[in-house]
């Protein structure tokens, strides 16, 4: 197979690199599509080809780590916005036929942390993963998820109040 | 800087997320990734060839065609059609003669300049 490819042109990013951060974008790529598996593989081979084809192209202006996570952000958005507009469709001209729910495989983690987290809004849980489960820094997380420093600041401490408060409640019950 | 009560929240948390099993290995997303564009490119490859292949032969049929500059010819022309004179056609139908009385022509006898007006 041939090696010559965008990725070979840039001397920012290498397959080792891409390698040591797989993990970390992985997980991240599991939670964009809640945590089905199949389809995080698909966006992480997408994620990989869109840097092999060189339409995603990193150019040291961040960490690679947050480029890679925007990346598989945004094709994660653009996927979901077009499968929720085929279904809005579908349930439009064939409502009866279409089931209201599709099933989601949950992780096992029943615990209260866990149902606190998966309560908040999703930018606010979005801002928690990256920041306490990815290590990224709140601006790092901001830039992944394409909003202002200042705005992912804002998610940020609502939700982490609102985990505070939530756990708060159900220690006292 | 994080404080200690986010230090405590963030250690709950990252312990409470669900932690990632059956993660694929790097090497076969890897090379996976690389079969779908190296597919993705062939198929344009591909595409390209086909469109330059016709766009081709649209350039060269119409480079040898050839091209229809029609000249008339002159002997061809006078064979697909006649004329007749004005008195041709007087003549013999209405015996009339257009040349019947010769016009008086006006006559100068003045000289202007050594030639006459």
């Amino acid at each position: 197979m041939r090696d010559s490819d965008a990725l070979d042109n840039n001397p920012y990013v290498s397959r080792s690199a891409l390698e040591a951060i797989h993990s970390q974008v992985y997980g991240w790529a599991l939670s964009r599509c809640d945590f089905d598996h199949a389809t995080a593989e698909d966006l992480m081979q997408q994620a990989y080809v869109e840097l092999l084809s060189g339409n995603a192209r990193f150019d040291n202006k961040s960490s690679l780590k947050t480029f890679v996570f925007s990346v598989v952000q945004n094709l994660a958005r653009s996927r979901f916005r077009r499968l929720s507009s085929r279904l809005r469709l579908v349930k439009k001209y064939h409502a009866e036929t279409v089931e209201t729910t599709v099933a989601a495989i949950e992780p096992v983690a029943n615990d209260d942390i866990w149902r606190a987290v998966r309560a908040l809004p999703a930018r606010q849980r979005d801002v928690i993963e990256l920041v306490f489960c990815r290590d990224l820094t709140v601006e790092e997380a901001a830039a992944v998820m394409g909003v202002t420093t200042g705005t992912g600041r804002v998610h940020y401490d609502r939700a982490k109040k609102a985990l505070r408060k939530r756990l708060q409640l159900w220690a006292d019950k | 800087m994080m404080q200690d009560k986010d230090t405590k929240l963030r250690d709950q948390v990252s312990e409470a997320w669900p932690t990632v099993e059956n993660e694929p290995a790097f090497d076969a997303t890897w090379l996976a990734a690389r079969q779908r564009h190296e597919n993705t490119r062939r198929r344009y490859q591909r595409f390209a060839g086909v469109a330059a292949l016709a766009a081709t032969a649209i350039i060269v049929l119409f480079a040898q065609s050839p091209s229809h500059e029609t000249y008339i010819e002159v002997a061809d022309l006078l064979d697909s059609t006649y004329w007749t004179a004005p008195s041709d056609v007087l003549l013999p139908q209405r015996e009339f003669d257009i040349y019947q009385d010769m016009p008086v022509l006006f006559e100068s006898t003045e000289p202007a300049g050594g030639t006459l007006l």
